[in-house]
This record gives C-alpha cells, structure tokens and sequence, in this order.
C-alpha cells in the first residue's frame, strides 16, 4: 500500500498546510505509466459505454503526437508521464448515495476537512442556514453525491461524471468536450484519454436550483494524477452556483492535477463558479513537492443574454496554470472573472483569463488580484478580444499586483484585440509593494505586524471575496491570511 | 417661442415619454418638475437631438421650425442650448478654443461674419468677470479637472458667450453650495428677455428661490400630469410626488 | 533570424512571423514570399526633409548605409537624421550616437520612403551620464513600404532620454526600442502616435529594462485607426531584483474610427524588485460619443467636432514634445492628416 501512514496528532502540528495530511485507505491502483491499455483499463473499470471508450483512445492518439507547451512563466522539470499512477479508487465498492458503505477512513477525511457529507449534517444547523450539496471526488472517483433526491425533484441532475455517463449519455453525448475540444491543448487533450471522475450538473429550462452545489476534490494516493472533468449545463433560463475546493497531502514528489472543466449556458441562463484551490504547494523554503495544477477551464456562453461568472482563490499547488475563460457566443452574453492569487514560498502561477467576444453586445468584466510574496512568482495573463461581429462589445479590467518581500516576483501580461470600431475595452494595472506607511499607521494603533498585514491584504482582496458565496467567502479570507503567514518580517 | 405635442420617445427598449405637450412662450420661464425616473433628462435629450433618443410619435418645433428633424449642431445654431447636468470634460480642448469653435460654427450656420480674435477675448473677459470666473481657468482643458460647481458655472459661461434664445437648464442647481448657486442664478437672470425663453428642469424647489418661473409643470410617467403658477413648486416641495406619481 | 539578416541572405526563412511571440501581431514572413533585390545607390536629387528647416546637422542615408552621430562631452548640437528610401529594393542601415559625459542631443529622426521597399534601420544610443537626448521621429512610409526600425539605447545615470514617435504606417511597419536603465535619477520618456488609414499597419514595440534604483519610465502613446488600418502596441517594463525606487507609467490609448479598423495592444509588466511604483493604464474604442454629442449641442458641427477631439486626444502626447520647434512641425503634420 503507497499510502503513508500519518496520525491525526500529526496533522494538528501542521500549522501551514492544515490539509497536509495523508489518510491510509485501501486503494485499487492502475499499473504505473501510461499506454492505450491503462486507458482501456480506466474505461472498463467505470463500466463505461464503447463509445466513451473509442472517445478516450482518439484522445489518447492525438496526446502522443503533441508536445509540452513552454510559454508560461513557469519553470519545471520534464513530467515523466510514465511515473505516475492515472487511477487510484478506494477499494471497497461504494454505493451511490449509500454513504454506509463508504469507507469510514474517508468519511473521516471529509470530516477533518470539515466538509458535510452527511445531509443531516448540513441540515442539524440553524434553520434557515444556507445549505449546499456536496460532489466528494476521492483521487480518481466520486465517493458520494449528496442532496441528489431533493434536486431530481425540480429536475436537477447533480451526480458524478461515471454516473452521467451510465445515466444519461445522451447529454453526455451532446455537450461533453463542445467547449473544450479534445486536442485543444496538451493537458486538455491528456485529461481527455484518462480522465477518471468529476461532476456533472445539468439545470433543466426555467429551473434556479435550490441550493448551492459543490465538489470537494481531495488527492490522497502517491504518485498518482488527478484527471476529473467537470460539466455543467444550464439551460434556457436556469441558474446554478457551484463552488469546488481541494486539497492534497504533503508529499516530497509532485503531483499533476489537469482537469477540464466545461460549462455551457443557454439563452438567459447563468453559471456562477467559485473555485477556492488550496493543494499542497510544495515545500515553502526547498520547493520539494506539491500540485502541478494544470486546468483548463471554459465557458461557452451559447445563449443570448447568458452570462457566467467565474471566482477563484488560488493561494495552492507549487505551479498553477490556469485560465477560466468565457466565449461570448450569445447576443447581449456576459462573462465576469474575479480572481486572488496568492503565491507564497516557491510558488509559480500563472494564470488569468481569456474574454473572447464572438456576439454583438457583449459584456465582460475582470478583476485580478495577485498578492506575491516569499521568492514565489505570480504572472496575470489574460485576453480580451473583440471579433469582427461583436459590434457593443465592451471590457473592464482591473489587474492589481502586491509584492511582499525582496526576492518575489509579479507580472502582468495583458493582450488585447479589438477588431471592430465599436467595442470599448478598459485596462488597468498597478502593480506596488505592500506601503509602510499604512502597516505603521495600523501598527501604530496597535496591530501586531501580520495582523497589520492581513488587514491590508484582505482590504486589496476585498473586491473579489464579495463575489465569493457567503460562507465560502469566510473561510477564503482565512486561506489568504495563513497563506501570507511568515511573508513578513 | 418652444411648442411640444403628443411627445413619445423611447430610449432603448423603454417608452420613457408618452404624449408630453407643453408650450413655453417667449419671455417666459417654465420649471419641470418631478419624481426621478419621470423623463426630465429625456425631455431634455430629445430635445436637443441626442443619440439613442427615438421619437416614436408627436413633434416639437422652436419658433414654428421642425426641432426634431435638425441635427444637434443645427439646433444649437437655431438657439438651443442645454446647460447639462453632468457637463462633459473635454481634455486637449481648452475652454476658450472650444466655445470660439463653437461661437463661430453657429454664427456661419447662421450666415454672419465670424468673431474676431479680440471681439471674442474682449467679451470673454467681460463675462468671465460677471461670472467671477478666473479668466486664466479658461485656457485650460473644459471641465477636467474642475469641480462640480465649477462645470456649472462653465456652463453659465458657454450660455453667456454663445447667447442662445431658448435655454434647458438640467439640474444645474445638483452639486452647488449656495454661493455657487446665487452667482449661477445671476447668470441665468441675467439672460431673461423678452425674445428669450427657458425650461428649468430640476427635482427640488430651491433653484425656484433664485430663478422664479412663470409656471410650474409636473412630469411624471413620462407626461405633463399638472400644472400651475410659481405656488405649485411650494406645494410639491411639502407634499412630495406620491399624488402625481399614482395619478400616473 | 532577423530581419537585417533576412536582407542579407535574402532568406525569407530569417524573417519574423507571427509564430514569434514578440511578431505575433507583425507577421513579415507570412506577408513576404520573396524578398526584392538589393537597392540600388541613388543619384538624383532629394526633396528637402520635414526636419530642414530646424537642423544644424544633416545626415542623409538614402538606401542604406551607415552613420554615426557623435557629440563631445558638455556640447550640445541639433541633428537632422534621414532614413530615405527610393525605389522598390530591399536594404539596410546602421546609426550610432554616441553622447558623452553632459552632452545634448535634439535628434530629428525621419523614415521617407517613395515605393514598396523593405527596409531595415539599426540605431544604437549611448548616453553617458548627465547626457540628454530628444529624439523625434517622423516616419512618413510609403503605403507600399515594409520598413523596420530597431534602436537600442543605453542610459547612464543622471542622464535624460526622451523619445516621440509619430508615423502613419507603411504596408507593414514596427518601430521598435529596447532600452536598458541603470536608474541612479536617469529618466526615460517612451511616447508614440500613430494616425493611420487605408490598410496601413504600425506597430510600436518598446522594452525598458530597469537594473538599477531609482530609476523613472513615463510612456503615453496614442492612436487613432481608420478605414482597415490596424495599430499595434508593444509595451514592456521590466523592473531587475534590486532595482528599488523605480516608478513607471505606462499609457496606451487608441481610438478605432471605422468598423474594420483594428487595434492590438499588449502593456507588460515584469517585475521583480518590491519596492516600486509600476502602472499601465489601457484604452481601445470608439470616440467618445457623450463628448461628440457636447460639442455638437453647442453648434459644433459632427465633422468639425471629430477632428477636433481627435487633434486633441492626439495632442496631449505631442504636447510633451520638448523643442518647441518641432512640437510645432509634428501638429502640423498630425493636423493635415486628420482633417481629412
């Protein structure tokens, strides 16, 4: 078993990385590497349909004759993609919603995470407390849904991505890799062939879902990649709000995260996406470990008048590469993009936003706040184009950078196509260093310096946090600060 | 002197204006007053011919002469002027070069000699003194820069120089402290003659204190919904527009 | 690969193409199947030069050739500084200026060519310390013109360098400057303006590079496209670990006046010292229509109050023009093209 033992004593002393710890769960493992039988073997052991299957093998084709992009402001090693494991399950088999036969081990991971498994864990609250159903992705697999029988009742598919495409592959069929083609980038095109779980959500015409949903993505397994693939539909006129967290072990050798995350709004339809992205970042003074957390994340906006609005707190990973973008297809379509960024440590990121306006009177705002400190390097690159049909089309951009310290480094790296005389696009960046002057004033009334310091950074982050759900918003203030802690001094 | 009949416009996809009428003789001042939201600033935008403003049906003329059929610049040279509300900064334009550009386009629209150099100072010192305005903030760029009682009284100053026979005025009391607003009063009685008339938009009665109209209109729901002597302005400041906005 | 090279060997394979993350917008090798012969030496007489009038020295380099400017410690001089192009050939020139300790330098760059000539212009500036240099650049393409600028300067501390490049495009064009900063209260000003129709391209690509302390960067350029024409902005500031105290600006502004003009602007940040103050600040769009509307509701008609903004948005950059001489010869030459 790879799986190292660590107690629960343990994880208490670590005050950096509270997530840090690893749980010994029995696993099943594919073999090691990566060929078309490791595919094979993803597919059968998901029960999955042929033509899932011929899907992933074409994928896996077109991933071996492409090469490792190298334009990003990240440096790393060569991944050797044949040292790694592209499926790790929990072994017992686990019953759809029958959270009884889950692993209590895992149970008692979510539970030190403190995320709710258990729905009348989420209800024993306050009456009238927000509520939200949970997706618990564990490594390679969805480990339970909650709150499923509630949502089929106003027509809400909320399941794993296994489960959609067993339940429902005639939506599968029509939506899956329509926003994000399979060989539209290297990692893309990877998470295509092996991609092993991930959450499928589709919101029926007219329907506002009655809760907030989530997926909680948790690497556990050594040595293993985490490929899930995330779809979410809204229909005419529907809305929904989906949060995703996640978190890894500490472990000295690094670990490649590369999902794909589609999203596809119909006419008037809105899609409101939070991301708080909290894995393993490595080893703040050697660098040693942590995620490579390569994502690709887009949002086809189809239908007039549609709009999406992604939010993400990065503050983990040891490199992030991720760009959640909207394609403004739709008449009067709207796409926002409300980003923190913290690096800290070794930390690299590298991430941003493309606004691709296709529709006439289209509208798209951005706000990027990049907080650098330790010798870690924090790059915003973004796009915003306007083509030759988007007549109306109009951007705001606001992309603030924060250096803390000597030895950091903060980049902005906006490109901006305009190709039609009546778009107005907006851009601004300031990129300064945390002033004196305020911490002394705070400090002077009696702040101690990293309290000092927390207050600045969460008034320069405050914009994006109001974007953030409510209780979310909370507990990614307090990623912020223990992220920057040490950062001063 | 200003005749409107049967006003619709709409602004977008919004009907805002629904069958306004309203006359205002020469010599006169009429103040329109009302909720906000009523249609005041269309009324004025309509009139005056700007972009996005689209009269669905009914007219208004200026002196017997289609107003709507004209361009801006062209009703401008007929002698409409809005003072606006939120007065525009112009950067690279300084005051004096843009109100000569614009003093000197109406007059060959209007098919007399331009202005020379030292008539147009001469008058724009003289005025400028009236106004009490530093004659050295004129050869800065238009409004940037400048306070929001300053836009206002730049304002006054373009109505002085370029002389207009029929004046908007939008909320330019909005933004004043009382000094700005006795100096921006002067200058607007100042201009009251015979052959002029003026609309006073505003959502207060206390512009009314220092430029008295001759009649008071409510608008609300996009029509004229009552109107009277300068004692209706009193009365709408005590008891609000609940009345009027039910009544429409 | 670059494009002097590419004269050289008349290998199209040496030029730039849009694959190039720094040609990504200025694509010659898609745009050139086969590079024309060599330009052939020029005998007739020149049409006098847009900066005549006001220089002391002349420099003329009618298809290709070098030139060197050399100006000696504590002096001060005004250079008129020629890059003609006569024919449909292809060639290269290479400048250098060298000021020493305390000199002064006007410079006043012109880029005249007359057909569809591609063309490649080297500069190198020193400037030592205490120096100033003004340099004023004029380019005035042939709409059939590929023409390329690239100058490398060197500050040295204490020293002023000042820069205003005015062009209204060739059939592909890209002015380029790198300059490396040393800091020590040196200063650099990176203006541009580019007026362009038809389906004229330019592109201004600048890279600051500070490597010391208190150093300062002020860049403002503006554009205005027309027709099909397409403007394209490079800016880069780069600010080295250790370089504290560096404040830069950076401004682009551009305004698209046709439905199928194009602009494409990319304002870069790279910085790796804490201790700065670094802004850009980016607009791309139509003319304001509020201000259109203003100056129209005061009489002005709709033609008269375009170009009158127009002069104006254009202005505020040849404004901070510091010889007055040629501040005056640059408006002009803006004037006569936007009252069209």
């Amino acid at each position: 078993m790879a799986a190292v033992k660590q107690t629960v004593d343990q994880v208490a002393s670590l005050e950096k990385y509270k997530h840090g710890f690893v749980s010994d769960i029995e696993q099943d493992f594919a073999p090691k590497g990566l060929n078309a039988d490791i595919v094979r073997f993803i597919s059968a052991k998901k029960n999955e349909p042929e033509w899932m299957l011929a899907w992933r093998l074409d994928a896996f084709e077109r991933w071996l004759a492409m090469d490792e992009p190298d334009w990003a402001k990240v440096n790393f090693p060569r991944i050797d993609y044949q040292d790694s494991y592209y499926y790790a399950a929990p072994k017992e088999k686990v019953g759809i919603g029958s959270l009884d036969e889950v692993d209590p081990e895992i149970l008692e991971v979510y539970k030190k995470l403190g995320i709710p498994l258990r729905e009348q864990e989420v209800l024993a609250g306050v009456v009238g407390a927000p509520r939200y159903a949970v997706d618990a992705v564990f490594d390679s697999v969805s480990v339970v849904t909650t709150f499923k029988k509630e949502l089929a009742q106003v027509g809400v598919i909320f399941c794993s991505m296994s489960e959609a495409i067993r339940e429902h592959p005639e939506l599968v069929k029509q939506y899956l890799g329509t926003v994000v083609p399979v060989s539209d980038n290297y990692f893309a095109c990877l998470n295509a062939a092996v991609f092993s779980d991930g959450s499928f959500v589709y919101v029926p015409p007219g329907v506002r879902c009655p809760m907030e949903l989530s997926t909680y993505f948790r690497i556990n397994a050594e040595n293993s990649g985490q490929f899930e693939r995330t779809l979410i539909i809204a229909d005419k006129a529907s809305y929904v709000s989906y949060l995703e967290g996640c978190t890894a072990p500490m472990r000295d050798e690094n670990q490649l995260h590369a999902a794909v995350v589609e999203l596809v709004t119909m006419d008037d339809a809105e899609i409101k996406y939070s991301t708080v992205q909290n894995w393993y970042p490595g080893d703040p003074v050697t660098g040693k470990g942590g995620i490579y957390n390569f994502v690709t994340k887009r949002a086809d906006c189809r239908g007039d008048r549609s709009k999406v609005s992604w939010t993400q707190v990065e503050t983990g990973s040891s490199i992030t590469w991720k760009y959640p973008s909207c394609i403004l297809r739709g008449e009067g379509s709207s796409g926002e993009f409300y980003s923190i960024a913290i690096t800290n440590g070794r930390q690299q990121a590298d991430t941003g936003t493309k606004m691709i306006h296709l529709g006439a009177n289209t509208r798209s705002r951005i706000i990027s706040k990049g907080i650098s400190a330790g010798r870690s390097s924090n790059t915003y690159r973004g796009l915003v184009s306007a083509h030759p049909k988007a007549k109306g089309a109009r951007n705001f951009t606001q992309c603030d950078s924060l250096l803390i310290g000597k030895h950091c480094a903060a980049h902005t790296v906006p490109y901006i196509e305009a190709r039609n005389g009546q778009a107005k696009f907006e851009h601004e960046a300031t990129t300064t260093r945390l002033s004196e002057d305020q911490l002394f004033y705070a400090m002077q009334r009696g702040l101690s310096q990293e309290e000092a310091v927390q207050l600045l950074v969460n008034g320069f982050v405050k914009e994006v946090l109001q974007e953030l759900p409510m209780e979310f918003a909370v507990e990614a203030q307090k990623l912020v600060a223990i992220s920057l802690e040490g950062s001063v001094g | 002197m200003l005749s409107v009949s049967n006003l619709h416009a709409t602004v977008g996809e919004a009907q805002i204006l629904k069958g306004l009428t309203l006359e205002v003789p020469a010599g006169e001042v009429h103040a329109i007053m009302g909720p906000n939201g009523a249609g005041k600033s269309t009324l004025s935008y309509v009139l005056t011919g700007r972009q996005g403003y689209e009269v669905t049906e009914g007219g208004a003329t200026l002196d017997g002469e289609d107003l709507l059929a004209l361009e801006p610049n062209e009703r401008a040279a007929k002698g409409l002027f809005l003072s606006f509300q939120y007065p525009l900064e112009i950067p690279g334009v300084p005051a004096l070069t843009f109100i000569r550009t614009a003093l000197n386009a109406q007059r060959k629209a209007r098919s007399e000699k331009e202005i020379t150099a030292p008539e147009f100072l001469k008058l724009a010192r003289q005025k400028a003194a009236e106004l009490k305005i530093d004659f050295e903030m004129l050869k800065r760029a238009l409004n940037v820069g400048f306070s929001g009682g300053e836009k206002k009284r730049m304002e006054i100053f373009q109505m002085a120089m370029l002389s207009p026979r029929f004046l908007i005025l939008d909320e330019t009391d909005s933004g004043l402290d009382i000094d700005a607003l006795r100096i921006v009063s002067d200058g607007v009685n100042a201009l009251r003659s015979p052959d002029r008339a003026m609309l006073v938009i505003t959502h207060y009665q206390r512009l009314l204190d220092y430029i008295k109209p001759d009649r008071v209109h409510v608008l609300a729901g996009g029509r004229i919904v009552a109107s009277g002597g300068p004692e209706l302005a009193l009365e709408l400041e005590r008891d609000g527009y609940d009345r009027y906005a039910k009544a429409a | 690969m670059s494009v002097a090279a590419a004269i050289r060997t008349r290998d199209v394979g040496e030029l730039p193409s849009r694959r190039d993350e720094d040609w990504r917008w200025t694509d010659l090798r898609g745009l050139i199947r086969v590079l024309p012969a060599p330009s052939e030496s020029f005998a007739g007489t020149l049409a006098a030069g847009p900066f005549d009038r006001l220089a002391i020295d002349h420099h003329v380099l009618v298809n290709g050739g070098d030139a060197r400017i050399d100006v000696a410690a504590g002096k001060k001089t005004l250079a008129a500084l020629r890059l003609v192009s006569r024919g449909a050939g292809a060639h290269a020139s290479r400048v250098t200026i060298n000021l020493a300790a305390g000199a002064r330098l006007r410079l006043l760059e012109s880029y005249e060519s007359d057909g569809a000539s591609v063309c490649q212009t080297a500069l190198t500036i020193t400037l030592a310390e205490g120096a100033a240099l003004e340099r004023i650049v004029l380019a005035e393409d042939h709409e059939d013109a590929v023409s390329v600028s690239q100058a490398e300067v060197r500050l040295s501390p204490t020293s002023d360098f000042g820069q205003t490049i005015v062009t209204s495009g060739a059939r592909r064009q890209r002015i380029e400057t790198r300059a490396s900063h040393p800091g020590g209260r040196a200063s650099a000003r990176m203006d541009g303006v580019y007026l362009l129709a038809g389906k004229r391209h330019a592109d201004h690509t600048t890279v600051v590079t500070h490597d010391g302390v208190d150093g300062t960067t002020n860049q403002l350029i503006k554009g205005v496209a027309r027709d099909q024409a397409r403007g394209v902005f490079q800016g880069k500031i780069v600010v080295s670990e250790g370089a504290d105290r560096t404040d830069a600006r950076m401004g682009h502004h551009a305004l698209i006046l046709s439905d199928r003009a194009e602009v494409d602007a990319k304002p870069e940040l790279e910085i790796y010292a804490d201790d700065v103050s670094c802004a850009h600040g980016n607009t791309v769009g139509a003319m304001d229509e509020e201000a259109l509307f203003y100056a129209r509701q005061r009489g002005i008609p709709e033609a008269e109050a375009r170009a009158m903004l127009t002069e104006a948005f254009i202005g505020q950059v040849i404004d901070r023009i510091w010889f007055e001489d040629a501040r005056r010869v640059v408006r002009n030459w803006a004037a006569e093209r936007l009252r069209v």
